[in-house]
């Protein structure tokens, strides 16, 4: 019995090391953006004198606020606009039968599976050649590149879970299929909505790469500006800090909210 | 795809659901893929666009003739094949430690999945952060171990190592999610024995939940092929691809051919044979686990 004691204690104290070992870089960030620059450059990684100061710099620096709230309109008009048409697609594949349905579910799923920087250089061209470089416009529709997709399959398991019968029975009362979409579909998946949603935010508030090749100076977003806190000469790491983490709330609080839906969220619609 | 439905007249509102999806994914996916086809046929200098011309197959003859193709290649390679089985080795063990109740262990398996949704570039901020010679956290802990004081990042072989290692942090919480789920599924009747200690541990794991999970470890891998396949920002931030090439994995060589060099088609051509990898992993994947209906 005794020993059996011992080992349940083992395992609990293994898996608390592990998790400190796996949350120590998080709380690298965190910490050092309670620093002073110059206590960081200072030799001990470990010594903490709290300060506000690069929390007050940041706030006072133009080039991370508009950073942050292009980040938050991108994901946001990103995210709105790929629910919408995700939605619709989703609902047909999962209620209609048509030619080319399978063809065309499948391409959707294995698009978003396309790497991102073969996309990258044909999208430069094309806003370079509309003139919509540097624009939050080109973002949000290159965004919408693996945002779609991926609602629409997040979404199918949703769709295909209501019943039939809240079909026949509105059909009979001579709703038609746009009104019957609108009306009682899309307050039906909610909750699949809201998941879609969440990830799809997500993805398009952590993306870095699109934004890097696709502005310079107006549309950056959050990611590409904390990048610039690199300096050609000092990197700023106490302001680097307090910026990421800021960037790292909205993360925080949807993986622990939505703890539940983290595989389906992370699988998008690919089951083991 | 539009159905004329008898007697009624009306038309099959198939196409009012599709076609908003079908023209933007048209708009932002499917015609700048054929646009990186078209661009791969072409010599594109950014620099001189009034010097681009029609080249045929020349971009792909040339990355075949390219070292450092080959050698972003290697890397990639590398990569894949330590990162990907150590996070699985991982994850796996800690999905088995993880699945009994103890008091707080909701709050372990959920507080495991952060560094999986942390921003890429903070991530490789951070690591290049604790990897500075003079003052960073993990350079400490390395010096204080007794390894001489060293910049990680500025040779080759610790760098390369680092980068696969931030991966590893990274992503083998992914596996142990994937690989949890499966195994809560697994009637505790067949787990019961299983519990760690030595020889039948070993013998219960092989014989009976590695088989079990077999189709969920399968997925989950081909999952992190094509994003291990395909990472960016994570490195670009740590190293930029250096010291040297050292780091410059396929997407990070693609980038500075396109972005540095200016070089869009021959850029492009190693873009859309990137593409064609994935479409076959991604294939792969869809075949074996998907059915819609």
């Amino acid at each position: 019995m005794k020993k059996k004691q011992i080992k349940k204690n083992f395992l609990i104290l293994l898996s608390i090391i592990i998790l400190i070992i796996e949350l120590f870089p998080i709380a690298i960030i965190i910490i050092n953006g309670f620093k002073k620059d110059i206590d960081i450059w200072s030799a001990n990684p470990f010594s903490f004198r709290p300060s506000l100061d690069s929390y007050k710099k940041i706030f006072q620096r133009k080039d991370i606020l508009l950073g942050i709230k292009n980040s938050l309109i991108v994901s946001t008009l990103s995210t709105t606009i790929s629910l919408l048409v995700g939605a619709m697609a989703s609902y047909a594949i999962a209620r209609f039968r048509f030619r080319y349905r399978k063809v065309l579910s499948y391409s959707f799923l294995i698009s978003r599976m396309i790497p991102q920087i073969s996309l990258a250089i044909p999208l430069f061209m094309m806003f370079r050649s509309l003139g919509l470089t540097d624009t939050l416009t080109a973002l949000i529709f290159a965004h919408m590149s693996f945002n779609i997709p991926y609602v629409i399959w997040v979404l199918l398991p949703f769709f295909s879970g209501v019943p039939i019968e809240y079909e026949e029975a509105a059909l009979v009362d001579g709703c038609d299929k746009r009104k019957i979409f609108w009306k009682i579909f899309l307050p039906l998946v909610g909750p699949g909505l809201v998941v879609a949603g969440v990830f799809t935010f997500m993805m398009s508030w952590n993306e870095f790469l699109y934004a890097l090749v696709l502005t310079s100076t107006q549309a950056k977003t959050a990611p590409v500006v904390i990048n610039g806190f690199m300096g050609q000469y000092a990197p700023q790491w106490g302001q680097l800090a307090a910026a990421g983490t800021l960037m790292l709330i909205p993360i925080f609080i949807i993986t622990l909210t939505f703890q539940k839906y983290l595989i389906e969220g992370l699988s998008g619609g690919i089951k083991g | 795809m539009v159905i004329k439905r008898k007697g009624t007249g009306e038309k099959s509102p198939v196409l009012y659901f599709i076609l908003p999806a079908l023209i933007l994914v048209g708009v932002v996916l499917i015609y700048p893929i054929l646009y990186a086809v078209g661009i791969s046929f072409f010599n594109w200098p950014l620099v001189d666009e009034t010097s681009r011309g029609f080249i045929g197959i020349s971009n792909y003859i040339r990355i075949f003739q390219d070292k450092e193709f080959w050698h972003a290649l290697l890397l990639q390679l590398g990569f894949i094949f330590i990162a990907i089985p150590l996070e699985l080795i991982i994850g796996f063990f800690v999905a088995i430690l993880l699945n009994r109740e103890f008091k707080g262990v909701k709050w372990i398996r959920s507080l495991l999945l952060l560094p999986v949704f942390v921003l890429p570039v903070l991530s490789g901020l951070t690591w290049r952060l604790m990897l500075q010679p003079e003052y960073g956290a993990i350079s400490f802990i390395l010096t204080k171990l007794g390894l001489p004081q060293t910049a990680w990042l500025a040779k080759p072989g610790s760098a390369y190592a680092f980068v696969i290692i931030q991966d590893i942090w990274r992503m083998w919480p992914f596996m142990f999610m994937f690989l949890y789920s499966g195994l809560i599924n697994i009637p505790t009747s067949l787990l019961e024995a299983a519990d760690l200690d030595g020889a039948r541990f070993w013998n219960k794991t092989l014989k009976i939940i590695v088989p079990l999970l077999r189709p969920t470890i399968t997925t989950a891998l081909l999952l992190r092929l094509i994003d291990a396949l395909r990472i960016f920002s994570e490195v670009f931030v740590m190293t930029e691809g250096g010291p040297g090439n050292a780091t410059t994995l396929l997407s990070l060589y693609i980038y500075k051919q396109a972005f540095r060099y200016f070089n869009i088609g021959y850029a492009s051509a190693m873009g859309v044979i990137l593409i064609i990898i994935s479409l076959i992993i991604a294939i792969l994947l869809v075949r074996r686990n998907i059915d819609i209906d």
